[in-house]
């Protein structure tokens, strides 16, 4: 089959919008970090990136039926390991994330369960091969979606089981659950709330009530917030310059080179910028939705679909959390944010998206 | 079907997109301001920089006040770890109560105070203990504190300044605005836990300006210290000196008394009194150095002469329901020029009444009485003279004598400028420069007439040569001047007492002067505290003290000295100015180095011109001389005279005049 391949059918533009979007974060991982101890965030986010490329480009070869051939062993394997964090996991701002490899790095476990979520999603509708998904078949599948998800929330890291929520839904809606099972579903959502709200921990609900009302203690929780809000806000049209962001650079804003970093993009490089950079995203979906149309067939959409719902999740909700539209949930934006496990599972992901792409013609 | 549902994804991703779209618009674009100003108030911080309050000179530029650095203790007692080691740290290094120090900080912390003062203004040894002591929670600030290097010279012009450094009397407070400067501010741009990052910007604190004074500190110096004397010689209780210069103005010397050393803070009601300005706040009735005013009114205003003659009723006027004496004076009738000489009361009220009243009125308004003379010094009293309407029917009598008007030192300086200068109102000024601007001077005007001005310097010499102010004559110059010994009034038993404002109003040389110098002594008792015998003799210090600063050419041939130049050699001198081309004995002698000390035999009749009674007796009961004394006031005649060998038990005779 990989006499089909060439590098000639990968998507370019999209590589060229992702990269960009890479380099516009190295640059302000830069500015935010300059002259602290973290200041050489910005090389090591280079060798990510460049690491990220090599992950994509080695999983390019590996067919995608293959791997989902084989979703149910990853499947249990994720499992093992998100369970593993518990035990061996690092606790970091009091959430056991991370599982130490040596050398110093961290391997965040949740982060590449992202994709294991996604080709199960992909591999449990191609299997259906019905027209109209089943609601059994949905439980069933929002079952096996959930219990990753529930050890993440666990973890604690909400914003992270969020994007796995993210891509079921997408999943169930494209593989056409009747119209009034979306809407249980979205009522569901809103009368689970309150009782959600009680399995929310202290800190999470906290940040609930700041985000309501963030003034109400402008210094403790409601804090991020204000000043990711403050930084947005008066970068204004046009920013205030590379390295001149106040806020970023005095340490007003919280980690600015993570989840914050569209803040500190915002100040510096005002509306205009933001403008630009969401127009990036803005294309770069696009292209991976365009990708899904092309699929062979419809696991290809469905993985496709799924990138496309992950990084959306992920954009969305970083940047309205920023902006102050949603709750403070500490969740990176693809491609700009810090952190290797990150920009390894985007570009893992955009591997797949360009693994279905390349044997678009196959079929 | 995949395709409609890719579509309502789509539309729902939009919608989610549009809210984040537009709040992203709503921060960046519409609250933008908002923003920002937040940003920058939590990023700036504005400090203060105080300015160096300006100092003050004299008019040679010796600095009379200034600020120097010093240093100020602060804690924050939320962040003392111990305050009872703290106390006890604080206490010993400053020199403090332990306990009390203990007190204060514990009752800051519990009423959650970070800023705490412990001690302003402490010794540079102080500071440098407490820096090594590298406490974290002790802040030392730099401040400036206002010094007077010269103590209580020319304390009532300086004032002083509050704990701010607000000037709360004299120059620091009339020119406060001035002095004062303006604090500078700085924006510092500080990160999230309050470090200085960088300077945004910042204007410059403008130091004060420095304010130029007329005062000459050694005149200063002269003029209190001689009224000090006479303040204690006489048991008065207060006191004042104006030494002003007539053709402009310029006040040379200033002088109250009691007065107070301006470094230290004004204790709470203990030393008030001494911080009042005698000179300019405190208005007494002149007495008969106001006749000076009356007779120049007279001269303008009538047709009366300095040699007219004035009836002066034996010595006793009748005025409805007043008896005015001449008791010193004798009868009859007197020319005006010695009405003034001896200063008649009844000559004076003759003189009045032929001004009347409203010229008297107008006159002594346009002298400048009874209005603020505008010296640069707060709580200047304008003195007091009732409207003319409101005169009683012995108003015009009282007036020409200098009763029921009341005045201020600076004011009669003001007024003997007048007849010093020319006839022109000038304005007493104490201010010289600001910065290195002179400041404008108020246009002169014309009060009296020139001819006014030099008739009434004639008859005021006269005073000193012949009349009640022999006193004040001056070695080398010549001299005019006018005594004053105004009864008390006491307001409370409505009654005129015997404590006197005994004052000189005079002015040297004679021709063109160059000083005007007024002394007032308050409160003084019996004869020897009036005008002639205690304030003339502060004034021809002074006044002598003044033309050697100013280095006044002498008008008058060096008088005899007393005790050393006999009257052969004054005859000497006197050939010698007719200037023959012979060198003469004077001359001979300075080149010998034996300067004006020819060898006199034996002992000689000393000098008692100009001493009072007391004086005179005192020092011939020293020389064992005798001495019959005649009359009353100071020595005005004696014979033999001065300087004469003095034969084996001879009696002098001195004839004592007012």
């Amino acid at each position: 089959m990989s006499r089909y391949l060439s590098p000639r059918d990968i998507d370019w533009p999209l590589l060229l919008i992702v990269l960009l979007i890479c380099a516009v974060g190295v640059l302000q991982i830069y500015s935010a970090t300059r002259g602290t101890e973290s200041h050489n965030a910005w090389w090591k986010q280079i060798l990510y990136v460049a690491g990220g490329l090599v992950l994509m480009w080695l999983i390019l070869p590996l067919d995608y039926h293959a791997m989902l051939h084989h979703i149910p062993a990853m499947y249990i394997l994720s499992l093992v390991a998100l369970l593993g964090t518990y035990v061996v996991g690092e606790s970091v701002f009091g959430s056991r994330r991370w599982i130490p490899l040596y050398g110093g790095f961290h391997f965040q476990v949740s982060e590449f369960v992202k994709l294991v979520i996604i080709l199960l999603v992909a591999r449990y509708l191609t299997d259906l091969r019905t027209e109209e998904l089943d609601v059994r078949e949905m439980l069933k599948l929002a079952g096996l979606v959930l219990v990753p998800a529930v050890l993440v929330l666990k973890q604690p890291d909400l914003g992270t089981a969020l994007t796995y929520i993210a891509v079921l839904v997408v999943g169930a809606f494209l593989a056409g659950l009747h119209w009034k099972y979306v809407a249980a579903i979205a009522l569901a959502g809103v009368l689970v709330l309150p009782v959600g709200w009680h399995f929310l921990k202290d800190y999470q609900k906290t940040r609930l009530v700041n985000f309501l009302n963030p003034e109400q203690d402008p210094q403790g929780a409601g804090y991020q917030l204000i000043q990711s809000q403050t930084a947005i806000g008066s970068g204004g049209m046009f920013g205030k310059g590379v390295t001149k962001g106040t806020q970023a650079q005095l340490h007003f804003l919280p980690v600015p080179y993570k989840d914050f970093i569209f803040s500190a993009f915002a100040e510096e490089h005002g509306f205009l910028g933001v403008g630009l950079m969401l127009a990036l995203y803005f294309v770069m979906i696009m292209r991976i939705v365009q990708n899904a149309q092309t699929a062979p067939e419809r696991s290809g959409m469905y993985i496709c679909m799924g990138v496309a719902a992950l990084l959306l999740a992920h954009i969305l909700i970083n940047i309205g959390m920023v902006a102050g539209l949603m709750p403070v949930t500490g969740i990176p934006l693809p491609f700009m944010s810090a952190g290797g496990s990150s920009i390894w599972t985007s570009f893992l992901a955009l591997g797949l998206v360009n693994n279905v792409r390349l044997r678009r013609f196959v079929n | 079907m995949v395709e409609r549902r890719l579509t309502w994804l789509a539309g729902i991703v939009l919608l989610w997109g549009a809210a984040i779209f537009l709040q992203l618009v709503s921060l960046q674009v519409f609250h933008h301001q908002h923003y920002l100003n937040l940003a920058k108030a939590r990023q700036e911080v504005v400090i203060g920089i105080p300015a160096p309050r300006g100092s003050i000179l004299d008019r040679s530029g010796a600095p009379l006040a200034m600020s120097v650095p010093t240093e100020s203790v602060y804690v924050n007692p939320l962040k003392v770890p111990d305050l009872d080691v703290a106390s006890d740290m604080l206490a010993r290094v400053l020199h403090m109560d332990r306990v009390e120090l203990y007190g204060k900080m514990k009752l800051a912390r519990d009423n959650h105070r970070g800023f705490f003062p412990v001690k302003r203004k402490i010794a540079l040894e102080e500071g440098q203990l407490l820096r090594d002591l590298r406490l974290d929670w002790v802040d030392i600030e730099t401040e400036t504190q206002r010094r007077y290097p010269k103590g209580t010279l020319a304390a009532h012009v300086l004032g002083g300044v509050d704990f701010e450094e607000k000037g709360n009397a004299g120059i620091e407070k009339f020119m406060d605005a001035d002095l004062r400067g303006q604090a500078g501010q700085a924006r510092l741009l500080t990160d999230v836990k309050r470090r200085g990052i960088d300077q945004q910007s910042a204007t410059e604190a403008r130091a004060g300006t420095c304010i130029t004074l007329t005062i000459d500190e050694r005149l200063q110096f002269v003029a209190e210290r001689e009224l000090a004397a006479a303040v204690a010689a006489h048991h008065a209780v207060s006191g004042s000196v104006v030494v002003m210069n007539p053709s402009n103005g310029e006040i040379l010397a200033l002088a109250s008394y009691p007065t107070y050393d301006p470094n230290q803070p004004p204790e709470p009601a203990a030393n008030l009194a001494a911080r009042q300005n005698h000179a300019i706040g405190v208005p007494f009735e002149p007495g008969s150095v106001f006749k000076v005013i009356t007779l120049s009114a007279a001269l303008e205003t009538t047709a009366l002469r300095p040699e007219s003659l004035i009836n002066c009723h034996g010595g006793v006027l009748k005025l409805p329901g007043r008896v005015i004496h001449d008791s010193h004076l004798g009868t009859g009738i007197l020319p005006m020029a010695m009405v003034l000489a001896k200063s008649s009361n009844i000559g004076a009220i003759q003189v009045g009444m032929q001004v009347g009243k409203d010229n008297m009125d107008r006159y002594v308004r346009k002298f400048g009485f009874a209005q603020k003379t505008g010296v640069q010094l707060p709580g200047e009293s304008r003195g007091r003279l009732r409207a003319t309407n409101y005169w009683g029917t012995t108003s015009l009598a009282s007036i020409s004598m200098g009763q029921e008007v009341s005045v201020t030192t600076v004011q009669l300086a003001q007024a003997a400028s007048v007849i010093a200068n020319g006839g022109m109102l000038v304005r007493p000024r104490l201010v010289l420069k600001k910065g290195d601007d002179a400041l404008p001077q108020e246009p002169p005007v014309r009060v009296i007439g020139a001819e006014t001005a030099i008739t009434m310097r004639q008859m005021m010499e006269g005073v000193v040569l012949h009349g009640t102010g022999t006193a004040a004559r001056l070695v080398g110059y010549t001299v005019g001047g006018k005594t004053g010994s105004a009864q008390i009034f006491d307001y409370a038993s409505r009654h005129y007492t015997h404590t006197y404002n005994g004052s000189f109003v005079g002015f040297s040389p004679l021709v063109n002067p160059a000083i005007v110098v007024v002394v007032t002594l308050n409160g003084t008792h019996g004869t020897a505290g009036f005008g002639g015998a205690a304030a003339a003799p502060v004034f021809r210090v002074i006044a002598a003290e003044a033309l050697r600063i100013l280095d006044v050419p002498r008008d008058l041939p060096d008088e005899p000295m007393p005790k050393t130049l006999s009257a052969k050699n004054l005859n000497d001198l006197a050939i010698a100015d007719i200037g023959s081309d012979q060198p003469n004995i004077l001359e001979d002698s300075e080149d010998e180095g034996q300067p004006a000390a020819p060898a006199v035999s034996g002992p000689t009749i000393p000098n008692f011109r100009g001493m009072t009674i007391r004086a005179v007796l005192a020092e011939a009961a020293a020389k064992g001389l005798t001495v019959l004394p005649d009359g009353s006031g100071v020595a005005s005649r004696q014979d033999p005279p001065a300087g004469s060998a003095m034969h084996q038990g001879e009696r002098i005779r001195v004839k004592f005049s007012r």
